[in-house]
Parts: C-alpha cells; sequence; structure tokens
C-alpha cells in the first residue's frame, strides 16, 4: 500500500472532529458526534491493523509505516475509542468540543509517532497538545481547573520553543530535516547540546522530571475523564516520537545516553515518591505518570533497537490501564475517598480496578509486567554499572508503586463506602473499562506477539 | 495432566466468583470438590511416578518465541512432595473454613486462586512460568489477610505484599541477568549448561539476587519479620497454607535453582547460608519462649523449624538435602496441625492469649489430645515426621562441617532441638494441664468436621516418621541428582 490510501485511518479521525465541530447543525448533535467519532476511531485503528507494516506515504516520505508506528496508531485509535464511548454515555454539557479536541489530539499523536522529518513532527506534536490543553481547561467556571491548564500551556509552550531550538540547531549542524540524515555522532559538543535541547521538550510533554512540575496540579485542576486521554494517548506517540528521534540524531552518542539514564533514574524517585502521599487519584495518577514515563526512559537510554522496542512496549503497557482507571475516576469521583467501599456496590468495576492496578505494578502475566521485563532486560544487556544501578532503583520502586496502588485497592475493598453510593455503572462505560482490561490481559499473554510486531524503527 | 492440576483450580475461583450471591453455600461446594479432584490428580500421579530422580510428566511448547519464553512444566521429586503437601492443605484448608459466613463466594474464590499459583510454582521448569506463579500467590493471600484477617489486617497485609514483593523483584533482576548471559529461560536446560556458561564472579551475584527472593519467602533471619505480624492477623486456613505451602515455595527455590545452577557461588555462600540457618533455628527458638500469643509463638516456631531446612541445604550432602526435603514437608504437616489447632481453639474462646488459656485437656480432652500430638510431631519426636528431618539435616550439616569452625554452628543447631522440646512443652503446660480456666468453661469439644481436617495430617504424620522410606524414596533419587551437580 502506498500514497493517501495509507493515511486513510488518520483521514477518519480528522472526518470525526470535523462531524464533531459542526455537530449543533447535524443529526445527532452532542452525542451523536461521540457515536460517530467513536465509530471512525474504531475504523482508523482495526483499518491499522490490516494495513501491516511498510510502504511510502504521500508527502514525499515524510512519514514511517513501521511496526513501531502501526503499534501506536493502533493504541491511539482504541484508546480514543474507549475514551468516546464512555463520553457518548457519561459526558455532561457540551460534549461536542471535547470530542472534536480530542480527535484532533488523537489524530496529531498518531503523525507524531510516524513523524520522520522535524517540521513535520513539529506540526504533529502541536497538533497533539493544544487541544490538550483546552481540554484540561475545559471547566471554565473552575479556577483551578483554569490555573492548571495554565500552567500546563505555559510550560508546554515554553519546552516546545526550546525543542525548536533544539530542531534549529540539528538542521544547522547536518543540513537536512529528515531523520535520514539527521545523524549528530561526529559533531562534537554543539551536536550534543543541540541534541539536548531537542530532548528537553520532549521529556517535558512526557512529563519527565525535572519537567514534571505542570502536571500534578494540571492534572488535579481538570476533570479526571479530561486527564484520562490526555495522559495516555499523546504518552504513547510521544514515546515512539521520543525513541525514534533519538534513533535518528543521537545513535552513537554515549553522553545523551547518560542524559537519559540520569532523567530516567531522577523520574521514577520523585515520581513514585511523589506519589505515595497523594489524596487525590489524580495526582496520584500524575506522579505514577512521571514514575512510569521513567521507567520507559530507562529503554531509551541504551540508544539501541532492543532498548527503543521495549521502551515503546512500555508506553502501550502503561496507557490501557492508567485510561481505565482514569475514567473510573471520573465516574465515582477523584478523590481516594470517593473509592472506599466500591467493591461493594460495584464489585465488577473495582475488580476491573484492581487488575489495572496489578499491572502497573507490574505483577505477571499481565502486560505490565512483561513491559518491566523487556525494559529490564534490554538495560541490563547495556551491563554498564550505572544502567545496571538504574535498574536496581527501578525496581525497588516498582515495589514503592505497590504502597500506592494498593491504597487504591485497600479503600476500594475495605473502605467504608460513602453514605450515597457512587452512581451506578452505564453499560457502555463498561465496555469501555472492559476494553481495557481485555487488552491488560491479552497483551499480557500474548506480549511476544506485540513484542515482535515492534520491529525495528524506520528512520 | 500436569496443566490440569495447575489451573483446575482457576477454573474453580472462576466459578466461585460468578455463583449468585442468593447461594452462600455454592462456593464451598465448588471449592471442595475442586480441590478434591485436584488432590485426587495429585494422587494418581504420584501412582505413575517412576522414583528414578529424573523429570516426568513434561510438558512444554513455546509461549514467547523470541524471548525463548517456554510454557513448560514438569514433575520430579523435590516437587512431588510439594505439590501434594499444596493439594492436601487446600483442601483441608476449605474443609475448615466451611461454615464462613463473610463473603464466602470472594474467600473461596482466592483459596482457589492461590492454590493455582502454590501448584505452578513447584511445577515449573521456565523462569518467567515460575515467576509468574511466584508472583501470583501475593494477590490472593494478600486479600486473605486484608479481608477476613484480624484487628491489624490491613497493615499485616501491606507488609506481606510488600515485603515479599521487594525479594522477588530483586530474583527477577536475577533472572534477567542469567537469560543475558545464557539466552535461556530454561530452568532444566540451565541447570545442565549454566555453571560452565556463568563466570564465578557472576554467579556471585545472581545468587544474592536469587536469595533475596527465597530467603524473604523462607523466611530466613533477618528477613522474617514480616511472617509473625502476617500469621498473627490471617484467618485459621490462610495461616496455615502460607507456614506449610508458601514457606515451601523458598527452599524448594533454593534446591530447584540456586544450587544446581550456580554452583560455584552456592559453594561460596553456603557457610554464610549455614550461619544464618543456625541464627534462625535458635533465635526463633528463643523468642516463640516468650511468646504470650499462641499464634505468635507458632509462627516463631516457623522461623526455627525452616531453619533447619535451610541448614540441610547449606550443608548440601545427600542427607542434608534428604533432611531440607523432609523438613519442609514434615512443617508442612505439623505446623498445618498447629494452625488448625490454634484456629479450633480461637473459635470456641475467643482468645489466643496463652494466660488466658489453661486446662483444654479437662474441657476438650479431643482438642488438647490433638494439640498434644501436633506439638510433639512439632518438637521432632522420633517416630513422628518431624524427627527425620530434623535428623537428616543435623547429619548432614555434621558431615559436611565436622572439625570446620562451622560445626559450632551446628551444635548451636541442635541446640535449637532442645529449645523446641521446651517451648513447646511449657506450652501445653500452661494450655492443656491445669485447672480449665474462666475461657474455655462450657465449650464444646472438636466437632467432625475438624476431626477430618486433623486426622490425615495426623495419620501422615505417623506414617511418615515411622517409614521414612514413604517420603524419601521419591525424593532421594532427585537429591542424589542435585548432590552430584553441585558435587558435595
Amino acid at each position: 500500500m502506498t500514497g493517501y490510501a495509507l493515511i486513510i485511518p488518520e483521514l477518519l479521525l480528522l472526518a470525526g472532529a470535523l462531524w464533531a465541530l459542526f455537530a449543533e447543525l447535524l443529526p445527532g448533535k452532542d452525542r451523536g458526534a461521540a457515536w460517530i467519532g467513536a465509530a471512525l476511531s474504531l475504523a482508523a485503528g482495526v483499518l491499522v491493523a490490516l494495513q501491516g507494516v511498510g510502504g511510502q506515504g504521500p508527502f514525499g516520505d515524510l512519514l514511517a509505516f513501521d511496526g513501531s508506528a502501526r503499534a501506536a496508531r493502533i493504541a491511539v485509535a482504541f484508546l480514543t475509542t474507549a475514551w468516546l464511548l464512555w463520553t457518548a454515555e457519561r459526558g455532561e454539557g457540551r460534549i461536542r468540543e471535547a470530542v472534536s479536541l480530542a480527535m484532533f489530539a488523537a489524530l496529531g499523536a498518531m503523525l507524531m509517532s510516524e513523524a520522520r522529518e522535524l517540521m513535520t513532527l513539529v506540526m504533529a506534536v502541536e497538533l497533539a497538545t493544544i487541544p490538550a490543553y483546552v481540554l484540561m481547561g475545559y471547566r471554565r467556571a473552575n479556577i483551578r481547573s483554569l490555573e492548571g491548564a495554565l500552567k500546563y500551556f505555559l510550560l508546554s509552550m515554553l519546552t516546545s520553543l526550546v525543542m525548536f531550538y533544539g530542531f534549529s540547531f540539528v538542521y544547522g549542524l547536518s543540513g537536512t530535516t529528515r531523520y535520514a540524515g539527521l545523524d549528530l555522532s561526529g559533531a562534537g559538543s554543539l551536536g550534543l547540546l543541540a541534541v539536548l535541547l531537542a530532548a528537553v521538550g520532549m521529556f517535558s510533554k512526557l512529563s519527565a522530571a525535572p519537567f514534571h512540575f505542570w502536571a500534578p496540579d494540571a492534572y488535579e485542576g481538570a476533570d479526571a475523564w479530561a486527564v484520562a486521554f490526555v495522559s495516555t494517548v499523546p504518552k504513547v506517540a510521544g514515546a515512539v516520537a521520543l525513541v525514534r528521534l533519538l534513533a535518528a540524531i543521537a545513535p552513537g552518542i554515549a553522553s545523551v545516553g547518560t542524559v537519559v539514564l540520569v532523567v530516567s533514574v531522577v523520574s521514577m524517585l520523585l515520581g513514585n515518591l511523589g506519589a505515595l502521599t497523594q489524596g487525590d487519584v489524580r495526582r496520584l495518577m500524575a506522579y505514577s505518570g512521571v514514575a512510569h514515563t521513567g521507567y520507559l526512559l530507562l529503554g531509551a537510554s541504551t540508544l539501541a533497537a532492543a532498548g527503543f522496542s521495549s521502551a515503546v512496549f512500555y508506553a502501550l503497557a502503561y496507557a490501557a490501564p492508567s485510561l481505565g482507571v482514569m475514567l473510573v475516576a471520573a465516574e465515582v469521583g477523584p478523590g481516594l475517598a470517593d473509592f472506599d467501599g466500591l467493591a461493594k456496590h460495584r464489585p465488577a468495576t473495582a475488580w476491573a480496578v484492581v487488575v489495572l492496578l496489578f499491572s502497573l505494578i507490574g505483577i505477571p502475566p499481565l502486560v505490565g509486567f512483561f513491559g518491566k521485563l523487556n525494559l529490564f532486560t534490554a538495560a541490563l544487556a547495556g551491563g554498564s554499572t550505572a544502567s545496571i544501578v538504574a535498574v536496581i532503583i527501578a525496581v525497588v520502586m516498582s515495589v514503592v508503586s505497590a504502597g500506592y496502588y494498593l491504597r487504591i485497592v485497600r479503600a476500594m475493598f475495605f473502605g467504608e463506602p460513602a453514605e450515597q453510593p457512587a452512581a451506578a455503572a452505564s453499560p457502555i462505560a463498561s465496555l469501555a473499562l472492559t476494553l481495557c482490561v481485555l487488552a491488560v490481559i491479552a497483551a499480557g499473554l500474548g506480549a511476544g506477539v506485540v513484542l515482535g510486531s515492534l520491529g525495528t524503527l524506520a528512520l | 495432566m500436569l496443566t490440569l492440576i495447575v489451573f483446575l483450580p482457576l477454573v474453580g475461583a472462576i466459578l466461585c466468583a460468578v455463583v449468585p450471591k442468593s447461594q452462600p453455600t455454592w462456593p464451598r461446594w465448588i471449592a471442595g470438590i475442586i480441590a478434591a479432584v485436584d488432590l485426587a490428580l495429585v494422587g494418581w500421579v504420584i501412582t505413575q511416578f517412576s522414583r528414578d530422580g529424573g523429570l516426568q510428566f513434561v510438558e512444554k511448547f513455546a509461549w514467547v518465541p523470541m524471548a525463548n519464553i517456554n510454557y513448560h512444566l514438569a514433575l520430579d521429586g523435590l516437587s512431588l512432595p510439594m505439590l501434594f503437601l499444596s493439594a492436601l492443605l487446600t483442601l483441608l484448608a476449605v474443609i475448615a473454613s466451611w461454615k464462613l459466613e463473610n463473603k464466602p463466594a470472594f474467600y473461596f474464590a482466592m483459596l482457589m486462586l492461590l492454590q493455582v499459583g502454590m501448584n505452578g510454582v513447584f511445577l515449573a521448569m521456565d523462569f518467567i512460568l515460575f515467576y509468574v506463579f511466584w508472583e501470583l500467590v501475593l494477590v490472593p493471600m494478600y486479600f486473605l489477610i486484608a479481608q477476613w484477617g484480624g484487628e491489624r489486617r490491613q497493615y499485616a497485609a501491606m507488609k506481606f505484599f510488600l515485603y515479599t514483593l521487594l525479594g522477588s523483584v530483586f530474583m527477577l533482576v536475577g533472572i534477567i541477568a542469567l537469560y543475558l548471559k545464557t539466552n535461556s529461560f530454561d530452568i532444566v536446560w540451565l541447570q545442565a549448561n549454566a555453571p560452565a556458561l556463568v563466570p564465578a564472579g557472576l554467579q556471585w551475584w545472581l545468587f544474592l539476587a536469587f536469595f533475596l527472593g527465597f530467603a524473604v519467602k523462607v523466611p530466613m533471619w533477618p528477613l522474617h519479620t514480616w511472617l509473625p505480624d502476617a500469621h498473627v492477623e490471617a484467618p485459621t486456613a490462610a495461616s496455615v497454607l502460607l507456614a506449610g505451602v508458601l514457606l515451601k515455595m523458598g527452599t524448594y527455590g533454593f534446591m530447584r535453582v540456586s544450587l544446581p545452577i550456580l554452583p560455584q557461588a552456592y559453594l561460596q555462600w553456603r557457610g554464610a547460608i549455614g550461619i544464618l540457618a543456625a541464627i534462625a533455628i535458635v533465635y526463633g527458638a528463643a523468642v516463640a519462649f516468650a511468646q504470650t500469643d499462641l499464634k505468635k509463638l507458632v509462627a516463631y516456631s516457623s522461623v526455627s523449624h525452616m531453619g533447619f531446612a535451610m541448614l540441610g541445604i547449606a550443608a548440601g550432602t545427600a542427607a542434608g538435602l534428604d533432611g531440607a526435603v523432609a523438613v519442609n514437608f514434615s512443617h508442612g504437616l505439623t505446623t498445618g496441625m498447629l494452625f488448625f489447632m490454634v484456629g479450633m481453639v480461637y473459635d470456641r474462646a475467643h482468645t489466643r492469649e496463652i494466660s488466658k488459656l489453661s486446662g483444654l485437656a479437662g474441657q476438650m480432652p479431643v482438642i488438647a489430645g490433638l494439640m498434644a500430638f501436633a506439638s510433639f510431631a512439632s518438637m521432632g519426636l522420633p517416630a513422628l515426621s518431624g524427627f527425620v528431618g530434623e535428623f537428616l539435616s543435623l547429619l548432614g550439616a555434621w558431615q559436611a562441617w565436622a572439625g570446620t569452625p562451622m560445626q559450632w554452628a551446628v551444635a548451636a543447631s541442635s541446640l535449637g532441638v532442645l529449645f523446641g522440646a521446651a517451648y513447646m512443652l511449657w506450652m501445653l503446660q500452661r494450655v492443656v494441664l491445669g485447672q480449665p480456666s474462666y475461657a474455655i468453661a462450657d465449650l464444646p469439644d472438636a466437632s467432625l468436621r475438624d476431626i477430618v481436617v486433623i486426622a490425615p495430617l495426623v495419620l501422615l504424620t505417623v506414617a511418615v516418621g515411622v517409614n521414612w522410606s514413604l517420603l524419601l524414596g521419591y525424593v532421594d533419587p532427585a537429591v542424589r541428582v542435585l548432590g552430584k551437580a553441585v558435587g558435595i
């Protein structure tokens, strides 16, 4: 397959986004737009799955259609589907803008995972993140929501600019914006500076420490359903974009690997320790998201093919459970206390959350375990003392993470339920949650298939 | 066949979970029948088992081909007694919890899930599969303690989960490092090839990583602090399975993994393990002396008894390893009995304070008699199963270390036998003898169900104690193979 046929899935998302934008004039209104969006993104996901790997896209080969891009596109499509299903059923008020924004962001995320040219990446990143700012500040009347969104917007813009500044160095040094010719390993310290400036932007998009400050505040201010989207879909794409960029510009620069490793360790420590004391599930998940970014950077820091694919796999393994947990938080309420006694009136939901959380901890045979297994294998394969230490920190920190995830389990099973039981489950929202749980189990048992399909990155 | 044995309880767990709430008696029947069938299957396997020390009933196919991960189950003389123990104690635990009223579906589902993990650990011959089952047991045990435990159950469950998870993630690092060196997760292949492939320096580190995983589980002093908390808070059935089976996963791991795969490192480490084991024996016994809570006393006695198993493993001679397996098996029986007994007393008197209980013999002669029997078995009286293991462990350790400074550690360990007898007898004197206390006045004696639970354990204890070859006939050939691998 070549040409425009390859980007039909993206075009489907675009159609869905446009439909939602004009939903007022179209049949079905708000909810209709969400349903149509869900159907279109489901179709997009199925189409990507059928497409196979390889082929030259439109616009002069600016996009890569390799295994990693394919996996990320499928994940983005299905996560978006699950999210839209939930929104169609449970969303309140004017949801059409939210649907439209989410689908634009999903489109950007797909392109981000494919980009193999700097300007394409820039546009994809902006397309994926600008709608996210708006989603995070969706509750206009709420001052905290606006504050969080503003923080997110300013920091994200700033780091975008730093990244573009870095890109300009990269372009200046290599004379091209295409990944295939970007190798800066011979460019000395200026090359290193360029790579670092570019990486800072990506780190911030992934909320890696020390650029993670915005995340807890922004997540806490926003609605949980918005967080569910913003903390998962762009992150999957961001992971692929980051490793593709690193693979292109820094294949032989060991000091870049060291920097990534340091960021990884700091993220794991700050994220996990920060999450321990949180009483708000959104903040808790924000910190734990920082930690999970730290884990995936551990794979990226190897600057080797196995490490890159393990990082992508880990991002996929993180996204599904995280989305599911946040959707439940959106239903029952974001406070840890809101989860109290959930097992009593909604046992199925509580068990679903248990499965998702155990996957995040890394209990086998769920996908999170295989994610960590691959990462640690890749990191230890390098054999350097620094990466061995990093792996040991990572395993200790995963035990710490069990500590705070179990607090949620404990609240659900052993907390005293509130007087007013949480809202009853709705069938479609449960379907979205079920999808996440099935993905976690199936991808765990079939980890070999998923990992094998990632292949090596096309530059 | 082995797959059926491992995953049949999973079917049971799912069935228990989906039965309607209006039928609270169904889960116990489901669990009981499934556990009985599982035990019957294990019994059938035992009749088909050939005592040649090799792996049998092998089931193997590729799971994650690109990483060389296989689904690989098999059975030998080291696994067989443990598998039997797991199947038997699960069934007895189900029977003992028959009248449970607090969320029976959840409870029996968790017991069944626990059995999946326990059976799996003893049969898995692939490291990743082994680790899957190893971690799987944490989840149901966490819920069993946290939902049906005593007053500080939340704390105890969390401590149990995090403590043992911490140990096992280090084991995971060891597994990965071993894989990177040998490109294999296959335990059988590694036993044959790893000693030559892995340099001694790396072996030392790998041994440490595995040691952390296994030693926490055993638990070896000083990594034992989760155990008393978990035991005291856990419900009776969970205590029985925790002490009777879960602790054995640690010693089993040493014999299945650390010794044959990392023999050079083992030779460097065994002295240290022997000393830690001797400390555990004496320390556990000494602390048991000081307990005022019956259950805590039994918990600390476990620390001491598992020390004998570790001593046998550290010795590494055929006698020592035979002894280690025998201690494992016998401790599963005797500690199972003791925890069941404590549970029966607690269910009636609602206290486990030794000072509040006395004169059981007058009020409930059957329970008192069984308790005395269990205590005698636990202190290792000849003709009961406990004696076999402790005797062989000490003998093996003496063979290995006589004439070296280590012999003092062995001598100290044999003092542990004496202490064991002493604290058990003292406990019996305070609890069983004397005038019946206020707390146990007018309480009923053992019911038929209680006797059904205890009887198989009593019979096995006597049978193994009188005729050692009943157990060692299965174990010894496998131990010879293991001994050859280590070269002691």
